[in-house]
């Protein structure tokens, strides 16, 4: 079956590659680039029913800017194909799979709104000229891409170009990175993000396959504090290109989310320790800083504290409660840590619901929850308020955003430090085998109870602010599995889906959890069940995550890649029940 | 083809690939970015304003959500018929909040944002309006719910001895707990002679609600409550509680909870011998809590904030055309609730329309005067006469008492 | 409290426990056997439930005989779907992660568990009066025996109550019989002492593994069976708290003991019911007692047994294995 999956994609591409020599292929891929390009300038329907109204001549919309964008691309890949010297540098590994990717995008992407113009108003007498065009010019650079020969190659040496320029090219690449994001979340219909995400899936493929990516990664790989910085600023940024606060509280949440998971992959990325209630954690903050936070709903209201002092009893109450579990458990070894953080996220929950005065001592109002948490003030600045800042306006949310921007950076600081520590490197061993670890004399139990306590105080500080952005904390907040984020589950499969061990992974795999549902509204109440089907399918099919981390990956595909290798390891694998 | 692994530091896979798709939409952005189109679609007079919808879609309580959602979009399709507003057509626009807090404040965010929008209905859950409720207030935009029974989103944390109100966007039609569960004590002390009885809570705001108030109550007219217990509010199995509560002597029970709990409870206690009747209020009050308690639910009681519906015509209309949409959803206790919620943001749009030489104001103005409007409002609803008071809590709460009676639920 | 309450308190609890150990065997088999924690056995557990009221609610006469007629065809159905599910999940989810760092089987099994109780939450097929329903969104309807309570002495008695009982021990004693005296019985406890070895001797590791999916699951099927009975009512949430109660009735027994699983399921049951019902009755601790805290209890004794027995209160000191 394998041998016929990976014949099949040969197939077609050599049988176009006999008709269409090398030459003519690139010159129908640029022809059609151009063609497709010209088409989103006409209409592509006839009414504005359908959503971005595509009816404009002149002037593209909706899902045309993405046809119009990836043409325009695909031209500027086609030029560094036909051997322009700058351009050269875009494709290191060869420009036939860059071509083709871009080339999917376009077709995959246009023909998925055709269809859904036809399908939606009731067949093919809604295309209008336009769609024709579309259709045809969209087919043409696939065609030309597939008949393209392979070219790839060993990717020439990086480096070359002055500091400057590629610091230059870092920041314009981060904030073109944001501007494609906000796009995508500015989308307003199902159509375009679903156009959007078909294009932007292919074109990375095709870009990352011609090696494009690695020759940026090994960029920023040269310029770490450069990336950090404008990774930061386009962060910032994000903010004050908003129009309105809509996705600015999205984002927050997201940021809160993204913490918290970064906190969990210390615990389940770095010391391979799983941890099933982690969510009790954002709790434990969320709950002191809204105590203190002098809303007249807590008990504390007559002595609010500020909000630095919040957040260090927050930590530190999150740090205590992580110890208090993870100094029993700790001692055993392996799943019971599962079963008795599970229990733990369950009871903080009946706690905190009963510590209300008549079915406990009164502590937290109880099932009531803290309401009304006032907004923080911080050096006189109000973040309920609207500010004008260098002529742009930010809102309650792009204000908390801007916090959380930092907040992230905090803990993204954090995690980077120790990842590279001896202590992380102490980790990555008792993760691996803790006896070898404990022979080369690691202290295993504390240095557990430290990732325990690490991962708990990072997720303690997130609660602080996330009582403040919400304004309400209740003890149904904090669940091992909602149907919305954040909850423990989907924090574990934030750092699962997105990659574990890794920074950006988490981050991604949170966003795309807050995302995708918010986007295809069409999911409805079938999202868990394809939540849960997603963690199956990718432990069987990419276990590494979206963004792995290389020893993950290798660990994950170690035959694979040793057969690819040419290694012999079927000696090496263990059999079954051994591995612990 | 199988791929050779990177070579290279894993730095930042994800900033690459972002990068890339960075510069590949940045340049069309700059070119599109420019104006907005389209907008002039549509016929000059007509105004369409929009209605923000809020409550749990998905999930357990999808049920209960899609019910009220069913019941708004009916308000609005009578309203566009009826020209409650001329000139004016109204749109409702439903969001799903999971029954999370976060998630209603996004909603509310997104409710923000959009310049059309005059009025929000919802949420369900309590927890998720007090958390809408800033986000709301701070952009003058009329909350009105149909389902949220917690006494303290209208009149504070102190709402017995020192009510005071919240955000003066916030209204609701549905009565509060403090209004029902008193009945429950009234209808012990003075029908059934009762002195002792046992409370049980599911430990949710709402169940706590009821027994609170009941308590209240109770103990003013000279009742004693004998046994006091919480369960958890996904528990099946109470025979400790009822246990307790046989050996306690109560002649009766009062549940503050639903009827998914509210049903095996009644059945668990008379299974163990003791046959005394189970009162709860509104959530208790369904036909599957009949059926889960069995036989034992016989002579149990309820309260309901009003009259079952379908007295009135206009009742009747509503029942017959919901029935005619064919929806899998039953309208629920809250559905004529919320209907009543969805008619006053209309009748406030209209009040408003009306004061300002029959068109609507403009934005600017609109969403201030509505709430203004919402106020003074008064006008006849499914449920009854819909007025405010000075806390935003519908000034009609009448409670009906209901028993089951071989085995249907029947009005005392 | 009364002598007679304690006594009501403690029945209670033992019919509780016996319910989370016939669950627990389940887990602690499957553990024993490959070191998996079998997160979606709870919805193993929920699945039993659900095929006996399905068989019920799809055979109309059963409605009109006596419930106790029908309960052996209820059981089997349970015990199909429960059987089914559960080797389905081993063949097609567990199997091809034998070999994967053990964080990825675990995820599988979380995830198998949503897809499980999703699946029936929104497709649930048939309710209980045979009406056929779009997904199990509100509680079913479970049928109920007929007949009053019984008194023995001062404690009142279900027969869904001696019934549960009845079939638990039934199936201890039938599983005791299976692990001591039958060929597969022996091979699944040498599987479980030494897998290479056991496969050196000849026994088909596979096979055993299967089979301890297949028993975990058929007595799951009869924990869903005697919880329909006794609570007359199933929703499609209820595996995740109850397999979360067994798999800690699992450990508190000492993981891998398939008595040590019975056992552990009726301290917490205990625990839980004595809890719920009588520290209420103690002044020192009265604020901490009742329904609302009994499941903090029943952690509280699986931290305290943790620390004093990390084995479990049956278990051997297994060095690496757990």
């Amino acid at each position: 079956m394998t041998s016929a999956l990976h014949a099949f994609p040969h197939a077609l591409p050599r049988a176009l590659g006999r008709v269409l020599p090398p030459r003519a292929a690139l010159a129908l891929v640029l022809a059609g680039s151009a063609a497709s390009v010209a088409s989103t300038f006409l209409p592509w329907t006839w009414t504005a029913k359908f959503p971005g109204d595509l009816t404009v001549a002149g002037y593209p919309g909706g899902n045309q800017v993405i046809t119009l964008t990836l043409g325009l691309v695909t031209l500027v890949f086609g030029a560094a194909a036909c051997g322009v010297r700058p351009l050269a540098r875009l494709v290191p590994r060869g420009s036939a799979q860059a071509l083709r990717g871009l080339a999917f995008a376009q077709a995959a992407s246009t023909w998925y709104v055709l269809a859904a113009i036809a399908v939606e108003l009731g067949g093919l007498a809604n295309w209008v000229a336009g769609s024709w065009v579309a259709a045809v010019a969209t087919l043409l650079p696939l065609a030309g891409a597939l008949a393209l020969p392979d070219d790839r190659r060993e990717a020439p040496p990086g480096g070359g170009l002055p500091r400057p320029a590629e610091i230059a090219i870092l920041f314009v690449l981060m904030l073109g990175a944001m501007l494609v994001v906000d796009w995508g979340l500015a989308t307003e219909h199902t159509q375009q993000f679903v156009g959007y995400v078909l294009a932007l899936g292919f074109a990375a493929w095709g870009v990352n396959r011609s090696g494009l990516l690695e020759e940026i990664s090994g960029v920023s790989a040269r310029n770490r504090v450069a990336t950090s910085l404008a990774a930061l600023v386009a962060a910032v940024a994000f903010a004050f290109v908003q129009d309105g606060d809509a996705y600015l509280s999205l984002a927050a949440n997201i940021l809160i989310f993204g913490a918290v998971a970064l906190g969990l992959n210390i615990v389940v990325g770095l010391s391979g320790l799983l941890d099933l209630g982690y969510v009790a954690f954002l709790g434990v903050g969320a709950y002191v800083a809204a105590l203190v936070s002098g809303s007249v709903f807590s008990r504390y209201a007559g002595t609010p504290l500020p909000f630095w002092a919040a957040v260090l009893i927050g930590i530190a109450v999150a740090v205590l409660a992580g110890v208090l579990i993870g100094a029993p458990t700790l001692r055993v070894r392996g799943d019971y840590l599962a079963i008795v953080t599970l229990g733990f996220g369950e009871i903080f929950r009946i706690l905190v619901n009963n510590l209300d005065g008549t079915s406990g001592p009164r502590v937290t109002n109880g099932p009531n929850g803290v309401p009304g948490v006032p907004d923080l003030s911080l050096f006189g600045y109000d973040f309920g308020e609207t500010h004008q800042v260098l002529g742009f306006t930010l809102g309650r949310f792009a204000n908390y955003y801007l916090l959380l921007v930092g907040v992230i950076a905090v803990v993204v600081f954090v995690f980077s430090r120790v990842n590279d520590s001896r202590i992380g490197r102490a980790w990555v061993a008792i993760r691996e085998d803790e006896t070898a670890a404990a022979a080369m004399g690691v202290n295993g139990f504390r240095l557990k109870l430290l990732a325990f306590a690490l991962g708990a105080a990072l997720a303690g500080l997130a609660g602080t602010v996330q009582a403040h952005v919400t304004t309400t904390v209740t003890p149904d907040q904090y669940q091992f599995l909602a149907t919305a984020p954040p909850n423990s589950a989907f924090l574990l499969a934030a750092v699962v889906l997105g990659g574990m061990g890794t920074i950006s992974g988490p981050l991604l795999g949170g966003a795309l959890l807050y995302v995708i549902p918010e986007k295809f509204e069409f999911f409805d109440d079938k999202q868990l069940l394809l939540f849960g089907l997603t963690l199956i399918l990718m432990m069987r099919l990419r276990p590494e995550g979206l963004v792995p981390n290389r020893r993950r990956r290798l660990e994950f595909h170690e035959e694979e890649i040793a057969e690819a290798e040419g290694h012999d390891v079927a000696t090496r694998t263990a059999p079954a029940g051994v591995k612990a | 083809m199988r791929k050779h692994p990177s070579r290279k530091a894993p730095a930042s896979r994800l900033g690459a690939s972002l990068l890339a798709g960075g510069l590949a939409l940045a340049l069309p952005l700059a070119l599109a970015g420019c104006g907005s189109r389209g907008e002039e679609g549509g016929s000059g007079d007509a105004t369409t304003l929009k209605i923000g919808f809020d409550a749990p879609l998905t999930g357990p309580l999808s049920a209960v959500g899609l019910g009220m959602r069913h019941s708004a979009e009916q308000a609005v399709k009578d309203a566009n018929a009826k020209k409650i507003v001329p000139g004016v057509t109204f749109e409702l626009v439903s969001k799903d909040d999971q029954g999370t807090p976060s998630i209603g404040q996004q909603n509310a965010g997104a409710f923000v944002a959009d310049k059309d929008l005059v009025g929000v209905v919802g949420a369900y859950n309590s927890s998720v309006s007090q958390s809408m409720q800033p986000t709301l207030a701070a952009a003058n935009i009329l909350q009105v719910s149909g389902a949220n029974t917690n006494p303290t989103l209208t009149r504070g944390p102190k709402d017995e001895e020192a009510p005071a109100r919240q955000y003066k966007t916030y209204f609701r039609t549905v009565t509060t707990d403090a209004n029902e569960a008193p009945e429950l004590s009234k209808y012990l002390v003075e029908k059934l002679k009762v002195k002792e009885v046992a409370t049980v809570n599911d430990g949710k705001v709402y169940g706590q609600g009821v027994v609170t108030k009941f308590a209240a109550a109770f103990t003013k007219a000279g009742g004693k409550v004998v046994v006091k217990q919480q369960i958890g509010e996904k528990d099946t199995d109470f025979s400790a509680v009822v246990s307790n509560i046989k050996n306690s002597g109560a002649k009766a029970v009062v549940y503050g909870g639903e009827y998914p709990q509210a049903g095996p409870l009644s059945k668990q206690l008379k299974a163990a011998g003791a046959k005394i009747p189970l009162l709860g209020c509104d959530a208790v009050y369904d036909e599957q809590f009949i059926k889960l308690a069995g036989a034992a639910a016989e002579g149990d009681v309820t309260t309901t904030a009003a009259k079952p519906i379908g007295d009135t015509p206009a009742q009747q209309q509503f029942i017959a055309a919901y029935k005619a949409a064919g929806h899998a959803e039953p309208y629920g206790i809250f559905g004529p609730y919320t209907y009543d919620a969805t008619m006053t943001i209309i009748n406030s749009v209209k009040a408003t329309a009306d004061g300002n030489g029959g068109t609507v104001p403009d934005a600017k103005e609109l969403r201030a005067k509505v709430t203004e409007a919402a106020q003074k409002l008064t006008f006849e609803g499914l449920t009854g006469t819909i007025a405010f008071d000075e806390f935003g809590d519908n000034k009609n709460h009448s409670v009906t008492l209901n028993i089951v009676k071989d085995g249907e639920w029947t009005v005392m | 409290m009364s002598l007679s309450e304690l006594m009501q308190l403690m029945t209670g609890g033992v019919v509780l426990g016996a319910m989370y150990g016939l669950i627990a065997v389940g887990y602690t088999m499957v553990y024993g056997i490959v070191q998996l924690i079998n997160f979606a056995h709870g919805e193993i557990f929920m699945l039993g439930g659900f095929g006996a009221l399905f068989m019920y609610a799809w055979i109309p006469p059963l409605q009109d005989m006596s419930l106790w007629l029908a309960l052996p065809i209820m059981l089997a159905g349970g015990v199909a779907v429960s059987v089914a599910a559960a080797v389905a999940a081993e063949r097609f989810a567990y199997r091809p992660l034998r070999n994967a760092p053990r964080l990825a089987p675990l995820i599988t099994a979380i995830g198998l568990a949503i897809v499980l109780q999703q699946l029936v939450f929104l497709y649930w097929p048939l309710r209980s009066d045979g009406q056929t329903s779009i997904g199990a969104k509100q509680p079913q309807v479970f049928p109920q025996l007929p007949g009053d309570a019984i008194t023995i002495g001062s404690v009142t008695l279900q027969w869904a109550d001696l019934l549960t009982l009845a079939l638990a021990l039934t199936a201890m004693l039938a599983l005791a019989y299976f692990v001591r005296r039958t060929r597969t019985g022996r091979a699944m406890q040498a599987t479980a002492q030494d897998p290479d070895t056991a496969g050196l001797m000849g026994i088909d590791t596979n096979r055993i593994i299967v089979v301890a999916f297949a028993i975990g699951g058929a007595l799951a099927a009869v924990a869903g069976l005697a919880h329909g009975l006794r609570y007359g009512q199933l929703t499609f949430e209820m595996g995740f708290i109850a397999g979360l109660k067994a798999f800690t009735a699992a450990v508190l027994g000492g993981i891998g003991n398939v008595y040590g699983a019975m056992l552990g399921g009726i301290v917490l049951g205990v625990v839980e019911s004595l809890a719920a019902g009588g520290l209420g009755y103690i002044d020192a601790v009265q604020q901490f007692g009742g329904g609302a805290w009994k499941d903090v209890w029943a952690f509280v004794i699986l931290i305290l047994v943790l620390l004093v027995r990390p084995q479990g209160l049956l278990g051997e000191r297994t060095g690496d294995r757990a």
